[in-house]
């Protein structure tokens, strides 16, 4: 039986094929999934039309599949201690496409209970706030990049998950204002949730620029690995090909939904 | 000692480096006999230079390699591992040959890497040779007697070869030493390059080593 971990972290095994349980990716996927059931069991959604229902489970679901299959073997091990194209991945699923697809999953009944907690509402006011939205997930997405940091946190447990943490949180952060519905932002018009997702796609981080462009690999753990066939130097390259490309195509899918939706509310209103 | 931990001794380097060359200053001892050029690399210095073993092996063309003639006037960088190694060999082949590959033709001509095998029963010429042309189709592979092999680690003051149970998949694992020497065109090794050297340091350091 293979020792059970809590977390993904970066190890100096060799990589193997050997299946091996984190049992801390599993409590966080059934207590996510809890909460879910909960939440849905305290709301009164008895007339929710069928179609937004089922599009509400699928959303979760997904959700929920993206985290674990990011954070679990073998994606979660591979992408701590071996590769950095695959911590990538992890990134987008983590840290940009979970988090929409939870607030998508959220019924409107669950934003409006919000109010109840005015400390909790005015903290999530100022976060959310359009332009601290964007400074905090960026700052978020540079700082958990950045050679230093990686290196210092992911060879512990906790380290590891507390970068997921913050890519989970920034998610939440950056998608509330454009998918929320509390607190009302009816100032945040259409164009400007399409120019806040475009700047996110074209901006480049250092972090971003620091893999594509240095001549050496940046991250200690990946380059003194024990290797999977890969050569550092290029896992790198291909890790930002994949945060760069992969950030992009969500920004771009949520445009056109943005977009669609806008010219659809036009219509009605014409 | 984990591969963060030996980097983070290879960070403390410069910083022990300048400690031991401020108390040399102070007692009088003057700069290094090389002339300051060990204080600008990245490797660990040694304090007495160790000069090339007499190693006369078989190469993996099976032709008769005597390191010392045949590596008479080149920077040597010459490393003891084994093809099975699942972490240490060939990360450091790995971030050598990255490093290496970057270097100019000319520059390149003036290194030789010498890996010496220290499982020649498993490191058959053919693996030998496969395993090192995924680094660099010119680093010389060397097989010989483990006795002499010991012989020379013992005259490099380094740690002898030791047999370890189990590995991954039952085969057995090889204690060996992880760094690298770098012999300069003399023949004394008067530097050493332990595990967590980066490709960034072998690329500031080789052309400083390789340079006439």
């Amino acid at each position: 039986m293979p020792a059970i971990q809590w977390w993904c972290f970066a190890q100096q095994e060799a990589w193997s094929w050997t299946w091996r349980p984190l049992l801390g990716v599993w409590i966080v996927i059934a207590l996510l999934a809890w909460a879910y059931r909960r939440l849905l069991a305290g709301l009164a959604l008895g007339n929710e039309p069928e179609p937004v229902r089922r599009w509400r489970n699928v959303s979760f679901a997904s959700a929920l599949f993206l985290l674990w299959a990011s954070l679990d073997w073998p994606l979660g091990p591979l992408g701590a201690s071996y590769l950095a194209s695959v911590h990538m991945i992890q990134f987008l699923a983590v840290g940009v496409a979970s988090p929409a697809l939870l607030l998508l999953a959220l019924p409107r009944a669950a934003f409006d209970v919000l109010p109840r907690w005015p400390a909790v509402l005015g903290v999530i006011e100022a976060v959310t706030q359009p332009l601290a939205a964007f400074f905090i997930f960026n700052i978020a997405m540079t700082v958990s990049h950045w050679p230093g940091v990686v290196d210092m946190l992911m060879p512990t447990q906790a380290g590891s998950f507390l970068i997921d943490l913050i890519w989970f949180t920034a998610g939440l952060v950056f998608w509330w204002p454009l998918i929320a519905p509390v607190p009302n932002r009816a100032g945040f018009h259409p164009l400007g949730k399409i120019a806040y997702m475009a700047l996110n796609a074209f901006l480049i981080h250092p972090p971003f620029a620091m893999m594509i462009f240095s001549e050496h690999p940046i991250y200690l753990i990946y380059e003194l690995a024990p290797p999977v066939g890969k050569d550092p130097l290029h896992d790198q390259q291909l890790a930002a090909a994949i945060m760069k490309i992969g950030l992009a195509w969500i920004m771009f899918v949520a445009v056109i939904v943005v977009f669609q939706r806008w010219r659809r509310s036009d219509a009605a209103g014409a | 000692m984990s591969r963060f931990e030996t980097h983070r001794r290879e960070l403390l380097g410069p910083i022990h480096r300048f400690a031991c060359l401020a108390v040399l200053v102070v007692l009088g001892c003057g700069v290094p006999a090389d002339g300051g050029r060990l204080g600008e690399l990245r490797g660990t210095p040694m304090h007495v230079p160790i000069p090339k073993p007499h190693l006369v092996f078989t190469d993996t063309e099976g032709r008769r390699f005597d390191l010392r003639a045949q590596t008479e006037g080149y920077l040597t960088l010459v490393f003891f591992g084994y093809t099975h190694c699942p972490d240490v060999c060939p990360i450091q082949m790995a971030t050598l040959g990255a490093a290496f590959r970057e270097l100019s033709p000319e520059l390149r001509s003036r290194i030789k890497v010498v890996f010496v095998s220290t499982d020649p029963e498993r490191d058959t010429p053919e693996r030998l040779r496969k395993w090192l042309d995924a680094y660099d189709g010119t680093f010389v592979g060397l097989r010989g007697p483990i006795e002499e092999i010991n012989e020379a680690l013992s005259s490099m003051m380094l740690p002898g070869i030791a047999m370890l149970p189990g590995g991954s998949h039952d085969e057995p694992l090889i204690g060996h030493p992880a760094a690298v020497l770098a012999f300069d065109a003399d023949g004394l090794a008067r530097i050493r390059y332990g595990f967590g050297v980066r490709r960034s340091d072998w690329s500031h350091d080789l052309p400083l080593l390789a340079s006439p």
